[in-house]
């Protein structure tokens, strides 16, 4: 560590990361639009200029902060006339051609360029020449756009694919004022980390397609949360509309897990948070309404403290239950599950679905189950969906608990097995199981608070980012509600 | 403390109906004016360009709506009344509204939305009449709002003859 000052305050500051990192670290803003604490940095926007005194008797000088290594006894001021003259000169530059796009653009509101515009730069530009006109929407591929007008070309998305993902797919293509962002041969961008560009273009000029246009980005509240797609768990804020919608999902910096980036696969699994509910009165056709107990017309909506009972009296009826809960429970409800598991006489277990394809060597683990380690250290045991289903088949009752447990273990499989098996289901949506007996609606992972274990150990926090549906209570709750029925129930002989 | 001494009444005033025939002078005096009462609704409020009354959005001469969906009013709106969808269109502006509705009940006719419209998209027309059977009925849609920029034309040169105003003080 060296001492440097920074705005008059003596500091100490790593030598061997740039300047600008060590007046962030003391909570110094200095603005920046090329330079991104996960890539390489280029100095090509020139924003983050900061004023450092030279050796006695020399001026001063003005330096990129992103560019400069830090010294010993630098004396670096960032809020002197001349800093912010540098900075307004430069940022008159990029604003030269950039349009006046803010209303329709999706960036407006966490826009780099808004800001610092807002704080440093002049209400009225000076140039009478017209503005660049390029391609206003430049399909990159199925996950980014690209307005060619909007870019400052500071070429983050550039170093994103050389320096994370290691495979070059963009360039700055042609020379001076004609330069634009394209990939190689025009051929469509690939691979599964593509979203990050929207999240790390300073500007508007790289914005998601499935996101654009879906709401204004002050009116979404974002929520902590961790992501359920593998067993990384990615950090990500959860960010819904009107407290209602899940709109979007971003990565949320965690230098132990996922840093700043997150996979695609992650980022767009909106559509088992964004479910439908099923028609009124019905059980099927979309989410559980509420409880469901089979009568002579199938599955039939009933009051869920009767169906819990009903439960309870059917289970002690049937010994020999096999517990069997989702790899998306957290773990509060991996407890609940235990001691019901307990009050049952089963062996807990989870379902563990066979590993995607998606593995890569960046993030995703190709691992489906995000509570895997979590689950594991309490006790349960993994099983595959086959061996699963024929303990199923085996079995004279059983009890299946949490979010897509239904789904994990396939339809199909479930719609096979026989009727005599006494089935009770929490889960988000069932399907037509003859099996199926009782079913209870659970809240999915964005509708409850919890914690998962990921693959190194790491605890991933749930946080509710949209209230579930009513009379969708907690998993933990139901299931501890259901085991103190069960021990409340004189045993048959 | 104060002692009001009662004024004595005079003769005619002790007489009492003198003083009747002066009233009802007056009340006979008002039957051959002209009235200074309005038969509403059947003769209406007169309105011109400064009078604030329900937001309504321009539909240009192309026959497109002005608006993109910024949210701007939305934001602006102090009284919650605004709530916008935007979506993707062919158009070369790229954004516009899918869902636009305005609480008439919560509107208060401040005419923010109008001041912080960056698309000139939103005034205030001279329509103040707000009478249904249902509250959300008074939720105005798109439809209910898009007004030809011509039926606007008044309101609009105001508008901007009072920016031009605030501008030149600068």
């Amino acid at each position: 560590m060296t001492k440097i000052q920074i705005n008059g305050r003596e500091v100490e500051a790593d030598p061997k990361q740039p300047l600008i990192r060590a007046c962030h670290d003391q909570g110094v803003d200095v603005p920046m639009y090329c330079y991104h604490p996960g890539l390489a940095s280029v100095g090509s926007c020139r924003i983050c200029q900061v004023e450092v005194a030279g050796a006695p008797g020399q001026p001063s000088r003005v330096v990129a902060a992103c560019r400069t290594p830090v010294s010993k006894g630098m004396v670096v001021s960032t809020d002197t006339p001349k800093a912010h003259d540098a900075r307004r000169e430069c940022l008159e530059f990029l604003l030269k051609n950039h349009p006046l796009d803010c209303p329709i653009c999706d960036k407006a509101g966490e826009c780099d360029l808004q800001d610092y515009s807002f704080n440093e730069g002049q209400g009225e530009g000076r140039s009478s020449e017209p503005r660049r006109k390029l391609q206003k929407r430049k399909s990159l591929g199925d996950v980014i756009v690209l307005d060619e007008e909007r870019c400052i070309l500071c070429s983050r998305c550039v170093r994103f694919f050389t320096d994370v993902t290691k495979k070059a797919q963009l360039t700055v293509e042609g020379l001076g004022s004609r330069s634009v962002i394209n990939t190689y041969m025009d051929k469509p961008l690939e691979g599964n980390y593509q979203g990050n560009l929207a999240d790390i273009c300073p500007v508007g000029a790289l914005t998601s397609k499935k996101f654009r246009f879906q709401a204004r980005v002050w009116n979404l509240s974002k929520t902590l949360s961790t992501c359920g797609e593998c067993s990384r768990g990615c950090s990500i804020s959860v960010e819904s509309l009107r407290a209602k919608e899940v709109k979007r999902i971003r990565p949320r910096y965690n230098a132990a897990v996922n840093q700043w980036w997150m996979c695609d696969t992650g980022r767009h699994a909106l559509a088992p948070l964004t479910r439908p509910q099923a028609p009124e009165g019905a059980v099927l056709g979309g989410r559980l309404r509420g409880a469901a107990v089979r009568g002579y017309n199938g599955l039939e909506l009933a009051d869920d403290v009767a169906a819990l009972d009903l439960a309870a009296d059917m289970l002690a009826a049937h010994p020999g239950a096999v517990v069997i809960v989702s790899p998306f429970a957290t773990q509060e409800e991996a407890k609940a599950a235990l001691a019901l598991a307990q009050a049952l006489k089963a062996t807990p277990q989870f379902v563990s679905p066979a590993p995607n394809a998606l593995k890569d060597d960046l993030l995703h683990t190709g691992d489906p189950c995000p509570n895997r380690r979590g689950l594991v250290e309490q006790g349960f045991a993994a099983l595959e969906p086959a061996a699963a289903l024929a303990a199923l088949a085996a079995a004279p009752s059983a009890v299946l608990a949490g979010e897509r447990v239904l789904e994990l273990l396939g339809h199909e499989g479930l719609a096979k097995l026989p009727t005599k098996l006494r089935l009770v289901a929490f889960d988000v949506e069932t399907s037509d199981i003859p099996a199926l007996d009782i079913a209870f609606p659970v809240p999915t992972h964005v509708e409850k608070s919890g914690h998962w274990v990921n693959l190194d150990g790491c605890v991933g926090v749930l946080n509710v980012a949209v209230p579930p549906p009513a009379l969708v209570r907690r998993l933990d709750l139901q299931l501890a509600a259901l085991t103190a029925k069960l021990s409340a129930v004189p045993a048959r002989s | 403390m104060v002692v009001v001494q009662r004024k004595a009444l005079t003769l005619a005033e002790r007489l009492y109906l003198p003083e009747v025939l002066r009233g009802l002078s007056l009340t006979f005096r008002k039957f051959f004016e002209k009235p200074i009462t309005r038969q509403y609704p059947e003769q209406p409020l007169p309105t011109d360009e400064v009078t604030r009354g329900q937001p309504r959005l321009v539909v240009k001469e192309d026959g497109n709506i002005a608006c993109v969906s910024c949210g701007m009013c939305e934001i602006a709106c102090p009284a919650y009344a605004i709530t916008i969808d935007g979506g993707e269109t062919d158009r070369g502006i790229e954004r516009e509204p899918k869902k636009f509705e305005i609480d008439m009940l919560r509107c208060i006719l401040c005419g923010f939305c109008e001041e912080a419209c960056p698309k000139d998209a939103i005034f205030m027309s001279n329509e103040l009449e707000l009478a249904d059977y249902t509250r959300a009925g008074l939720v105005y849609d798109l439809e209910k709002l898009k007004r030809p920029k011509s039926a606007l034309q008044k309101r609009i040169d105001y508008v901007y003859r009072l920016n031009d105003r605030w501008r030149s003080k600068q």
